[in-house]
C-alpha cells in the first residue's frame, strides 16, 4: 500500500510541473492562437537563474566560468526571482518574435518558426555562457527541512511535496485571477476576440504582454523546481519538457486552464505507472496520449469543440 | 567547397522539398524527419544484415542501394497512407503537433528496440561510392528527379488542386476537388521523398541512430521551407542548400554558430514573410534578364 502512495505522490509531483509548464503554453495560445516554442528555453533559463541565485558556482566550460554571485538567497526567494527573470525574457521574446508578425497580420504559423529561433538563441546563449555540463542544486538548499518524510508508512521526498504545494498555490492564484479579477476577465475577452476586446476598451496588446509575462514566470518557476528535484541536465533539458508540454496541452484542450492542470496530472501519473522494465518508453507516454486524443477528441478533455470557419 | 558539404546541402534540399509538398496544400506537417529516419534505418539494416546485397566487388553495388530505396519507399509510402488518413483530418497547429508526436514516438521506439541498435545505432554501413563526389553526383540526379516531379506537379491537375486547397479548402471542395485524397497524395509523396533521402543519407553518413530523426530535425527542415519560400519548389531547394551550408560557413565564428542560425530563423520570417523565393521575385528577375537569356520562341515572334 505504501508503494502505491509513493507512486501516486511521485506522479502527482511530476504532473504538477507538467501542468505549470502547459499553463504557460495555454495562456499564450488562448490570446494569440499560436504556440510559443521558446517556452522550453524559458524553463531552462528559470532553472539556471535559480541555481545562480542560491549561490551556485558556474563550471569551467563557459565564458563566465567560475562565476559565483557574492550572495546566496534562500531557495524560495531565488525561485521567485528566477520566475521574474524568465518573465522579463518572455516579454523580450514577445516583442521580437511575435509582435512584428502580429502588427503585419502575417500567417500565425510563422510565429512557430520565429519563436523557435528565439528559443535556439536562448539555449545556445546559455551554453555559451555556462557550458553544457549538468548542475544540481544541493540538498541543503531547503534549510532545516528534512530530506524525506514518512507519511502513512511511505517514504516521500520533501522536494516532491514542496513541488506539489508550490504548483498548487500558483494554479489556484492563476484561476482566481482569471475568473475573479477585472484584468483576468479582460484576458478572457481578448482570447475570445482581440479586435472586439479592443473596441470595448481593453488594451489587447497589453493583455498579450501580461499573458506572456505570466507564462514566462510559470515556466521559470517550473524550471527552478525541476532543477531542485532532479537536476539541470544542460542547456537543452527544457526542450524535452517543452515537447511533453505539448502533449499535456492537447490532452487538456488547447487554451483551457483547468484542462492544462488535468492533462498534466494525468500524464504525470501515467508516466509514474510505466513498469520499470519498459522505462525507456516512458518518454513516449505523453505523445501516445497526444496522438490518441487528437484522433478521438481533438478539442481535448476540457476544451471547447473546434469550430469550422467558412 | 568540399564535396562532403555539397552532398549534405543536396540532402537538405531534398528534405526541404519533402516538407514543401504537404505545405503546397496548406498542410503543415513536421513528419519529414520521421520518414527520413525510417528510410535510413531500412538502408542501415538491409546493407549490414543481408549479405546477399553486398555483391562480390569491393564497393557496395548501386543496384542494392536502388533496391533499398524501393523498399524504403514502399514502407514509408504505406505508413504515410495509413497515418495520413488519420492525421490529415486535423488542421493547422493541430496537424503540426500530431506530426511532432509521431516523430517523437518513432524516435523513442527506435531508441529502445534491439534490432535498430538502440541509442548507439548501426555502424559500418557499406559504401557504394569511394568518394564524396560519387555521392554528390548520385544525390544531384535524385534531386533533379524530385524537382522535375514537383515542377510537373505545379503544372498538372493534382498540383493545381493542391494549390486550390491551400488558398481555400472549402471553395476547392465545392469545385469538385477531392480534398481528402489530394492532401493524402501530398503527404504520401512527402514521405516517399524523405524515406528515399534517408537511404542515401545512411550510406553517406556511414552510421545511423535514432537522433537523426528528432524534433530539432523537424524544425530545421521546416526552416528550409519558411526561409526559402513555399510557393514554388525552388524555394525549399534554395532554403535547404543555404541553411545546410550556413552552420559550416559560420564555422569561423565558432561557438556563435548556432546563435547566428537561431537569429536567421528568427529574423528571416520577419523580413521575408513569403520566403526568399516568391513567384513575384522570379518574374521580376525574368523580366530584367540579360538579352542573351531570351527564349528562342520569343525571339522568333519579334
Amino acid at each position: 500500500m505504501d508503494h502505491l502512495l509513493q507512486l501516486l505522490l511521485n506522479g502527482l509531483a511530476v504532473g504538477a510541473v507538467y501542468a505549470l509548464f502547459a499553463l504557460g503554453y495555454t495562456l499564450v495560445f488562448s490570446v494569440l492562437g499560436v504556440i510559443n516554442f521558446a517556452h522550453g528555453a524559458l524553463f531552462t533559463l528559470g532553472a539556471y537563474f535559480t541555481y545562480l541565485l542560491i549561490g551556485g558556482a558556474v563550471g569551467a566550460n563557459g565564458l563566465i566560468a567560475g562565476l559565483q554571485l557574492p550572495f546566496a538567497l534562500p531557495f524560495w526567494l531565488a525561485l521567485l526571482l528566477a520566475g521574474v527573470g524568465a518573465a522579463a525574457v518572455a516579454l523580450v521574446v514577445e516583442r521580437i518574435a511575435f509582435r512584428p508578425l502580429r502588427a503585419r497580420g502575417s500567417d500565425p504559423l510563422l510565429a512557430l518558426i520565429t519563436s523557435l529561433g528565439a528559443g535556439v538563441i536562448l539555449v545556445n546563449l546559455i551554453q555559451l555562457l555556462v557550458g553544457a555540463e549538468s548542475y544540481s542544486i544541493p540538498v541543503g538548499t531547503l534549510g532545516s527541512l528534512p530530506v524525506a518524510l514518512s507519511i502513512a508508512g511511505a517514504k516521500v521526498r520533501t522536494v516532491q511535496l514542496l513541488l506539489l504545494a508550490i504548483a498548487g498555490v500558483l494554479l489556484l492564484a492563476l484561476t482566481i485571477w482569471i475568473d475573479g479579477s477585472r484584468s483576468g476577465k479582460a484576458l478572457q475577452a481578448v482570447s475570445e476576440d482581440p479586435v472586439t476586446a479592443q473596441l470595448l476598451g481593453i488594451n489587447s496588446g497589453r493583455m498579450i504582454q501580461i499573458a506572456f509575462g505570466i507564462s514566462g514566470f510559470l515556466a521559470g518557476m517550473a524550471g527552478g523546481l525541476v532543477g531542485l528535484s532532479v537536476s539541470i541536465a544542460g542547456p537543452y533539458f527544457g526542450i524535452g519538457y517543452g515537447l511533453k508540454g505539448l502533449g499535456v496541452l492537447v490532452l487538456g484542450g488547447l487554451g483551457s486552464v483547468p484542462g492544462a492542470v488535468l492533462g498534466g496530472l494525468i500524464i504525470g501519473l501515467a508516466e509514474a505507472c510505466v513498469p520499470a522494465d519498459f522505462s525507456g518508453y516512458k518518454d513516449a507516454v505523453a505523445f501516445g496520449f497526444l496522438f490518441l486524443v487528437l484522433l478521438i477528441r481533438p478539442q481535448g478533455l476540457l476544451g471547447r469543440p473546434l469550430a469550422e470557419k467558412v | 567547397m568540399e564535396a562532403g558539404l555539397l552532398v549534405q546541402m543536396l540532402l537538405g534540399a531534398l528534405l526541404g522539398l519533402s516538407v514543401y509538398l504537404p505545405l503546397r496544400c496548406g498542410q503543415l506537417s513536421l513528419a519529414t524527419p520521421g520518414f527520413f529516419a525510417i528510410g535510413g534505418t531500412v538502408a542501415a539494416l538491409l546493407s549490414t544484415r543481408v549479405p546477399a546485397l553486398a555483391g562480390s566487388g569491393s564497393t557496395y553495388p548501386i543496384a542494392s542501394v536502388l533496391l533499398e530505396m524501393v523498399l524504403a519507399a514502399l514502407l514509408t509510402g504505406v505508413l504515410a497512407l495509413v497515418l495520413g488518413r488519420m492525421v490529415l483530418r486535423l488542421r493547422g497547429i493541430y496537424l503540426a503537433i500530431a506530426t511532432i508526436a509521431l516523430v517523437e514516438i518513432l524516435r523513442v521506439v527506435t531508441l529502445n528496440l534491439e534490432f535498430t541498435g538502440g541509442a548507439v545505432g548501426i555502424f559500418g554501413i557499406p559504401q557504394p561510392f569511394q568518394s564524396a563526389e560519387g555521392y554528390g553526383a548520385f544525390t544531384l540526379v535524385l534531386l533533379a528527379l524530385v524537382c522535375w516531379m514537383c515542377d510537373r506537379l505545379e503544372k498538372t491537375r493534382p498540383g493545381r488542386a493542391m494549390a486550390a486547397i491551400r488558398d481555400d479548402e472549402l471553395a476547392a471542395a465545392s469545385q469538385g476537388i477531392n480534398t481528402a485524397d489530394t492532401k493524402l497524395l501530398a503527404f504520401v509523396l512527402s514521405a516517399l521523398v524523405a524515406g528515399i533521402t534517408g537511404v542515401v543519407a545512411a550510406h553517406f553518413l556511414n552510421s545511423w541512430n535514432a537522433k537523426l530523426g528528432n524534433f530539432d530535425a523537424s524544425i530545421t527542415t521546416l526552416a528550409f521551407v519558411v526561409l526559402g519560400g513555399s510557393r514554388t519548389w525552388l524555394g525549399p531547394v534554395f532554403g535547404g542548400l543555404l541553411l545546410t551550408a550556413l552552420p559550416e560557413l559560420l564555422r569561423p565564428v565558432g561557438d556563435l554558430r548556432l546563435i547566428v542560425f537561431g537569429a536567421v530563423i528568427l529574423v528571416g520570417p520577419l523580413i521575408f514573410p513569403q520566403g526568399l523565393i516568391t513567384l513575384e521575385r522570379l518574374q521580376a528577375l525574368w523580366r530584367r534578364r540579360p538579352p542573351w537569356l531570351a527564349l528562342p520562341s520569343n525571339r522568333g515572334r519579334r
